[in-house]
């Protein structure tokens, strides 16, 4: 077992490497990529600095906690996309039966899947995580609670798009599903949760776990509590071991195709 | 059913596959149709196959477009779960030991690349050593017997996408043998190749084959791939086998037929003769199909007049057209 996850650590690692080799062919397009994504995210910051001129309190977040809010989010949208990049596009892998060479591997298919290539702009997102962390307040506490959240959250927001991509097994083109799910996701990541009520806060700790990914760790680093750490954990676990499952029973249905296609 | 024994490495059982496709009618309108009330057609792509292979054996799996092929090869690599059926591959099933059977089988594709196209065909080579958990001290010497085998030196280090794709497909089929499989799977290799290098290919698997050992199941539509390379023949159509027999009993037996190519001093005229089927006749140039069941060479030629032919030609029928003829009288 032992040996198994070191053989799969060490494959993760080859492909993950060698697809940003792919990546760094075009040095120009690799740094234009990740200072665009930067100065993407940096405007949204801009609203918020009027906004707070305004009122000091939003949602219940001062501006340093939207500071922290936007870090999270852009570092677990950040991890998620450069990683596990596959994941949102697994839909159309299973559809267009890619799914192939993995499945001829000796390797776990859906993380041989996912890794297979990196999206070089998440770069960006994950320094402009690290630059509104700083902008926070550094210290060792912080930095090694806002790591654990991006990484949790990271996987938190992969495994959601596994899970939405897998009903492709079952009802064909899911890719609009998981889409939007997707974009909830990224857009509600980066609004106070104070300002939602009702049944969009209930969906924030089901099917759109933002509470998870972003809310609790926000009041995690502020306000440091180990029931929250522990929550985190729990539900990082569950929807894990959900895109897992959910993967693995729906490809007994997976039909492949014989349309030609190339590891480009 | 041939190859059934101790040997065997591969024995499957009354496979079946069925597959559910959405139908949609023309136009706007049939696909708004299809969204309220769909239906479905059900493909039976494979149907209740049994067969075996023995170890080292070459055999080609083969039959018309659609004709179950693909699948049964998917189903026999763990890429697809059967619908009933077993199939026991070097003692595993792939369904349930998929993992551990990827070890012991090497596949390629024709249609679909595995290599990683902005790296040389050595680093894909470490890629996959790495992917099959060899040491690298053995995958360095297992690259540099197969660059040599494969005669890879002149590109080996020259990036994947710069290849051509004879050169490309041979590092295909190199990448599958790093692990040093017991059974490699080769669907259509040299689909899309000249014909100088589809011999070149077909040498290199030949020779693959006497080194290792290593069983081949060889799909192809080019009927000169399996003339040269494999032994035994099972034709499948409309997902069913419709034929398993040795390469030699497929030639000489299934269809029954000679051709004579003549040339005469002096025309012969060969009409409403039972068994002998004139395909063309121009000028003192004669070229006839002899069904040898009704009759012998030797009565053929007394007809012609011994003392008439200039020269003469015989020849089986094409191996193409007796296959072609198979997968005909699989469609009635």
């Amino acid at each position: 077992m032992l040996m198994e996850v070191k053989s799969q650590i060490k494959a993760t690692h080859l492909s993950i490497k060698y697809a940003l080799q792919r990546e760094l062919l075009n040095k120009f397009t690799f740094i234009s990529n990740i200072l665009f994504m930067i100065i993407n995210n940096g405007c949204f910051i801009v609203q918020w600095i009027v906004l707070y001129s305004l009122k000091q309190n939003i949602g219940g977040y001062s501006f340093r906690q939207i500071l922290l809010l936007w870090g999270l989010a852009a570092m677990t949208y950040g991890i998620s996309r450069f990683f596990f990049k596959e994941a949102f596009n697994l839909s159309d892998i299973i559809n267009s039966g890619k799914l192939d060479n993995y499945l001829i591997q000796p390797k776990n298919v859906l993380i041989s899947c996912i890794t297979s290539s990196v999206e070089i702009s998440a770069l960006g997102d994950i320094l402009y995580g690290l630059i509104m962390l700083i902008l926070y307040g550094l210290s060792v506490k912080n930095v090694i609670l806002f790591l654990t959240c991006g990484i949790l959250g990271s996987i938190v927001l992969t495994s959601i798009s596994i899970i939405f991509s897998s009903l492709s097994f079952w009802f064909g083109r899911t890719e609009m599903v998981a889409n939007t799910v997707d974009s909830l996701m990224t857009n509600f990541a980066t609004y106070p949760e104070g300002i939602f009520k009702g049944i969009i806060k209930i969906m924030f700790y089901t099917c759109l776990p933002l509470g998870i990914t972003t809310y609790i760790p926000v009041k995690l680093i502020s306000n440091f509590s180990l029931p929250d750490l522990i929550f985190i954990i729990f539900g990082t676990f569950i929807f894990t071991s959900l895109a897992f499952i959910i993967f693995y029973f729906g490809l007994k249905r997976y039909s492949s195709t014989n349309l030609m296609n190339a590891r480009i | 059913m041939k190859g059934v024994g101790s040997m065997a490495v591969i024995t499957v059982k009354k496979l079946s596959k069925v597959f559910k496709v959405k139908v949609k009618e023309k136009g706007l309108k049939g696909s708004l149709k299809s969204i309220i009330k769909p239906k479905y057609n059900i493909i039976k792509a494979v149907k209740n196959i049994s067969f075996s292979v023995d170890k080292g054996e070459i055999i080609a799996f083969i039959g018309p477009n659609g004709a179950g092929k693909s699948t049964s090869i998917k189903m026999m690599t763990g890429i697809l779960f059967p619908d009933n059926g077993t199939i026991d591959i070097l003692g595993l099933d792939p369904s349930k030991d998929r993992k551990r059977l990827a070890y012991s089988i090497g596949c390629v594709f024709g249609q679909k690349e595995q290599l990683w196209t902005h790296l040389t065909p050595y680093d894909n080579f470490k890629f996959f050593g790495a992917i099959y958990d060899i040491p690298e001290s053995i995958v360095e010497k297992k690259i540099e017997e197969l660059r040599e085998l494969f005669e890879l030196e002149e590109f080996i280090n020259t990036p994947v996408r710069n290849l051509s794709l004879g050169q490309r497909i041979r590092c295909e089929i190199v990448a599958s043998l790093i692990h040093e499989p017991k059974i490699l799977f080769l669907d259509e290799p040299t689909i899309g190749l000249d014909p100088v290098v589809k011999e070149k290919i077909r040498t290199l698997i030949k020779r693959m084959n006497k080194e290792y050992k290593t069983t081949v199941v060889l799909t192809s539509h080019d009927i000169s791939d399996i003339e040269k390379l494999c032994k035994r023949v099972i034709i499948v159509n409309k997902g069913q086998i419709v034929l398993d027999d040795t390469m030699d009993n497929l030639k000489y037996h299934y269809l029954n037929k000679k051709i004579i190519d003549v040339k005469m001093k002096e025309k012969v005229n060969l009409d409403d003769v039972e068994g002998i089927n004139i395909l063309k006749d121009k000028d003192y140039n004669l070229k006839l199909e002899v069904d040898l069941k009704k009759k012998t060479i030797s009565d053929a030629i007394n007809l012609l007049n011994i003392d008439n032919i200039i020269d003469i030609n015989i020849s089986n029928i094409p191996l193409e057209e007796i296959i072609s003829q198979i997968y005909k009288d699989g469609d009635k």
